[in-house]
């Protein structure tokens, strides 16, 4: 016999939730490694942004890579769920402005997203693919919110949460 | 509230995130190690127009404001078209020197950080000696360089020591150095000509279109490391 779940519990559901915590940690991982593998070829395209200043570009190229691993393997392995969601969050909307400024003002970039080689396309190709990014980024932004919709109606329904 | 707790829990979090990228760069090899302060000067300037098609579409010769484009002036040799089946390769011939005054008249010291050249100009220079740099990562050297040229990668971390290393050497910083990456929007080259121009380089040529169309041309190319 099947419960029958209103759309809310449905959404928060501990269920939905692991898979979604899982499925956004995987992404961080996989997110992750081709920068640790590669850091110059990161530092190049977080110069490409023209948003960090040269002081501090590799430094964030370092730095970035070991905070997305971090991130995606606490999210799949549930610890610290609620901050590790928040810190993705707000990392996700770095990302989305970093790359939003960099439309507007024309400048055709490769995201470095998953992949720290430059690709051979053509400015109207980099562009398209940033407004992609921007939507996958948002989408990605949608599970941070249901994880922590879900963790906080958990964390109001019992008080003591992981 | 557990405001405090995850403050907490992010700081331990990114203090964690910092630690190992220090661990991991400070036992990293040379090519995958970065220097943790990075000098880009041009770090925050978007560039002004976007130059990044796929196809390589002749890109006009973008600075030198004060002279006139080096093509224009020169007499010079005719350079070797785009080559065709059976066209002798771009730099097989021997090397022909040139007296630094014929070099200097040709291409004369600029004041800039750079000047960019085209591929028919860095075959004149190639076929007379000069110095030619690459400014691309170890491994794309290694897979394939113009002949003669020397390993100077500005994303790695010891690109400082390379260019004190040739400063050092007392070269006269009026005669020609060609600079070369991957040609399209790729401004390795230009970083390189930045840092070099500050150790008394005066007459750095960037070749705009760089290994991509050195190798359209048949020019004579090595690989391996740095000979």
């Amino acid at each position: 016999m099947i419960a029958r779940l209103t759309p809310r519990e449905a959404l928060t559901s501990p269920w939905l939730t692991v898979r979604v915590q899982i499925a956004l940690g995987i992404f961080f991982v996989v997110a992750a490694l081709p920068k640790l593998v590669d850091p110059p070829s990161f530092a190049h395209m977080i110069y490409n942004y023209r948003l960090v200043p040269g002081a501090f570009v590799n430094f964030f190229a370092l730095v970035m890579p070991w905070f997305e691993l971090l991130l995606g393997l606490a999210l799949i392995l549930g610890i610290w769920t609620r901050t590790s969601a928040a810190l993705v969050g707000a990392l996700l909307l770095f990302f989305i402005a970093a790359i939003s400024l960099n439309l507007a003002r024309g400048n055709a970039i490769d995201c470095g997203c998953f992949d720290v080689s430059a690709a051979n396309r053509t400015v109207e190709e980099r562009l398209t693919d940033m407004r992609l990014v921007v939507l996958r980024d948002v989408g990605m932004l949608a599970m941070v919110a249901q994880i922590l919709w879900a963790k906080g109606r958990a964390g109001a329904a019992a008080p003591v949460t992981s | 509230m557990n405001v405090r707790r995850h403050l907490l829990e992010a700081a331990t979090l990114v203090s964690a995130a910092v630690l190992c990228a220090l661990v991991a760069n400070a036992l990293a090899s040379r090519e995958r190690k970065l220097a943790l302060v990075g000098s880009y000067p041009n770090a925050v300037t978007v560039p002004a127009s976007p130059t990044t098609d796929a196809d390589p579409k002749p890109i006009p010769v973008a600075t030198a404001p004060t002279q006139l484009p080096i093509e224009e002036k020169r007499p010079g040799p005719t350079p070797p078209a785009a080559p065709k089946a059976g066209a002798s390769p771009v730099g097989s011939e021997a090397k022909s020197p040139s007296s630094p005054a014929d070099l200097t008249r040709r291409f004369p010291p600029h004041n800039k950080p750079y000047v960019e050249i085209s591929g028919d100009d860095a075959a004149w220079l190639f076929a007379r000696g000069m110095l030619v740099l690459d400014a691309r990562r170890t491994k794309d050297f290694e897979a394939g360089h113009i002949a003669g040229s020397r390993s100077f990668p500005v994303w790695e971390s010891d690109i400082d020591a390379r260019v004190t290393a040739l400063v050092g050497e007392g070269r006269d910083g009026a005669i020609p150095v060609v600079l070369y990456c991957s040609g399209g929007d790729c401004e390795d080259s230009h970083m390189l000509a930045q840092k070099l121009y500050g150790g008394g380089f005066n007459n750095l040529l960037v070749y705009r279109d760089g290994w991509p169309d050195w190798q359209k041309r048949g020019g004579r190319s090595a690989t391996g490391p740095e000979s």
